[in-house]
């Protein structure tokens, strides 16, 4: 969190991650040379360096894309989400430094501009069908590579908070959700383009590990989310819905609830009971799964914090959770199902002590 | 009571959560760098070739411009070499180069060699000079007719395939090959045979002209019918046809 415009607000963790990055990309990198040098003494160093950031940018779009639904599993996959954002910008330079090289090689010292032999120079293969036959083996691969490379551009320039607060959480969201799109684009890049140059079963065959195994993390943490919002629904008595035991809330920990169909987060705290959204203002990350550290709720994303009495990050932090009240029965948290106003000051129930 | 709940900002990660970061990380390169073996090891190896890139050196001979831009050379033992000749970038022959068929010339430029198959890119136009007249030893000599064929192989452009690039076919490479082409570097059809054996047949046009063609076709699997000759060390073919392929050939 900060409340001024920093490029990126270096600590111990960040510095550790970046210093892991770059080396397992230069052990990468030089695993790939070292090897395409041994089995293929005349390849060239351009095609060295562009295949090189191939595969490596190829390689961490899949860990990138599986780190969010990996965390959504499993808690202890956070340290990786917490400098996403890092692989991302990672991920674009690769990407960048490949499509330069191949623009360059392929495409520039000729009788055209570069940029529009890469869109030109297929001509007529961009019909599908031709002669009455489907020819896709031939379709240009390159302008789904370009198509990725503007998502990665535009989620790398977009990633600092400031765009995240100036563009708004939802649009700013949707932007990145582009990745997707951009991993489509690679696919289709990738199997146009060096599979049809290069022959065997083994590359289609981890190309489609990758994407199994990408669709597989997603398809699990989707499930587990699905199984939790089609909960039973629980008894409703004055405009509050029962929840859980207040014993399934341990102290200074949060639960992840639901109430009138919306997920809410509880959170324990000096043997109270408080209840807020459990959507970070920051990036939506879901703050039950966070916990109360130094009196304030943390969330588990990227750590931001909010007070439990009223949602409000603490001064001069401007960012408010909305709130719900509480009540106690039956040895069950009861939570309203309307929001309070923002900042409005909630004391929380107490938890009778045993 | 935070063992196992990571905060980023803080100095340190709980031990317990740092141990398991740690464990991850490593499995991850480890699957990463197995990856990456992997996807290596599998290359098609490129072929060899040269290209002198920024070496120059100094050629003389009889300059032919059509239908494919050569320079016959005679060395003072009497050995006689065939250059192929292009330009700088995806150029063909430069207009610096051209209107001198016939002319004895002397020139630098950069060597691009495979196997037997020399080609010369002429990127120094101040080197470029027009000497006496060429002897008859210099002249270009008769090709020999081999006869008429039908050949099916890939379109590629000479520049890239002799050593610029490694590797110069296929796919992947067939923007370049667009822009060789279409610059005018003199087109090949690249003959493969069962045991990885190659040969690249130098295509021209009938009656002595370049050939005329779709560039679109570079990398594609193509047939040429038409005289195949031997002109020095290059074999040509004199395209009466050319067509892309069936399917089935690709």
């Amino acid at each position: 969190m900060s409340t001024t415009y920093r490029a990126i607000d270096w600590n111990r963790q960040k510095r550790l991650y970046d210093r892991t990055l770059g080396g397992v990309l230069l052990l990468g990198l030089g695993t790939f040379m070292g090897i395409s040098v041994w089995v293929s003494p005349n390849i060239t160093i351009e095609t060295l360096l562009l295949r090189g950031s191939a595969v490596s940018a190829l390689l961490l779009l899949h860990v990138l894309l599986c780190i969010g639904p990996l965390a959504r599993l499993d808690a202890r996959f956070l340290p990786l989400l917490y400098n996403r954002r890092h692989l991302g910008v990672t991920l674009f330079l690769l990407a960048l430094l490949h499509g330069t090289f191949a623009t360059v090689q392929f495409h520039a010292l000729g009788d055209e501009n570069p940029l529009v032999s890469i869109f030109t120079a297929y001509g007529r293969d961009y019909r599908v069908i031709a002669d009455g036959r489907v020819q896709l083996s031939h379709f240009p691969f390159e302008p789904f590579g370009i198509a990725a490379l503007v998502v990665f551009f535009l989620m790398a320039a977009t990633s600092h908070d400031f765009w995240l607060r100036n563009l708004g959480a939802s649009f700013w969201k949707a932007l990145h959700l582009g990745v997707y799109l951009a991993y489509g684009s690679v696919l289709v890049h990738v199997a146009l383009g060096a599979l049809q140059s290069e022959r065997g079963a083994v590359y289609p065959a981890l190309l489609a590990v990758g994407f199994a195994v990408v669709a597989g993390v997603h398809l699990a943490a989707a499930r587990k989310e699905r199984r939790f919002d089609h909960a039973v629904p629980r008894a409703e008595r004055d405009g509050f819905e029962q929840t859980c035991p207040v014993d399934a809330v341990a102290g200074n920990r949060g639960k992840v609830v639901l109430v009138g169909g919306q997920r809410v987060a509880l959170f324990r705290h000096r043997d109270r009971i408080f209840a807020t959204s459990n959507v970070c203002r920051h990036q939506g990350g879901p703050i039950g799964e966070g916990r109360i550290v130094d009196g304030c709720i943390t969330c588990p994303w990227h750590g931001w914090n909010y007070q439990p009495e009223d949602g409000c990050s603490p001064p001069p932090f401007q960012e408010v959770l909305e709130t719900y009240d509480t009540r106690i029965q039956d040895g069950r948290v009861w939570v309203r199902r309307t929001a309070n106003r923002l900042e409005h000051r909630c004391p929380g129930s107490a938890v009778a002590s045993s | 009571m935070n063992d196992d709940f990571y905060i980023g900002y803080r100095d340190e990660s709980p031990s317990a959560l740092a141990r398991h970061t740690r464990r991850l990380v490593a499995a991850i390169t480890a699957i990463a760098v197995g990856l990456t073996a992997l996807v290596a090891g599998l290359q098609t190896p490129a072929e060899p070739g040269t290209f002198e890139y920024g070496v120059k050196r100094t050629f003389a001979g009889v300059l032919h411009e059509s239908p494919l831009p050569m320079l016959h050379s005679v060395s003072p033992d009497g050995s006689v070499t065939n250059y192929l000749l292009v330009g700088s970038g995806k150029h063909g022959l430069p207009a610096f180069a051209r209107g001198h068929d016939g002319q004895r010339v002397r020139f630098q430029g950069s060597l691009i060699q495979k196997g037997a198959g020399i080609l010369v890119e002429l990127n120094d136009p101040d080197s470029f000079l027009v000497l006496a007249s060429s002897t008859a030893a210099e002249n270009r000599p008769a090709d020999e007719a081999i006869g008429h064929v039908v050949l099916t192989g890939e379109l590629v452009d000479t520049k890239c395939y002799f050593g610029v690039m490694r590797p110069a076919t296929g796919k992947v490479h067939r923007g370049c090959a667009v822009r060789c082409l279409s610059g005018g570097v003199p087109p090949g059809l690249l003959l493969r045979d069962v045991t990885g054996g190659a040969v690249v047949v130098l295509l021209s046009g009938p009656n002595g002209q370049p050939l005329q063609f779709e560039v679109g076709w570079a990398a594609r699997i193509v047939r040429a019918e038409g005289r195949l000759t031997w002109r020095g060390t290059f074999p040509c073919l004199e395209v009466a046809r050319l067509s892309l392929a069936h399917p089935e050939h690709e």
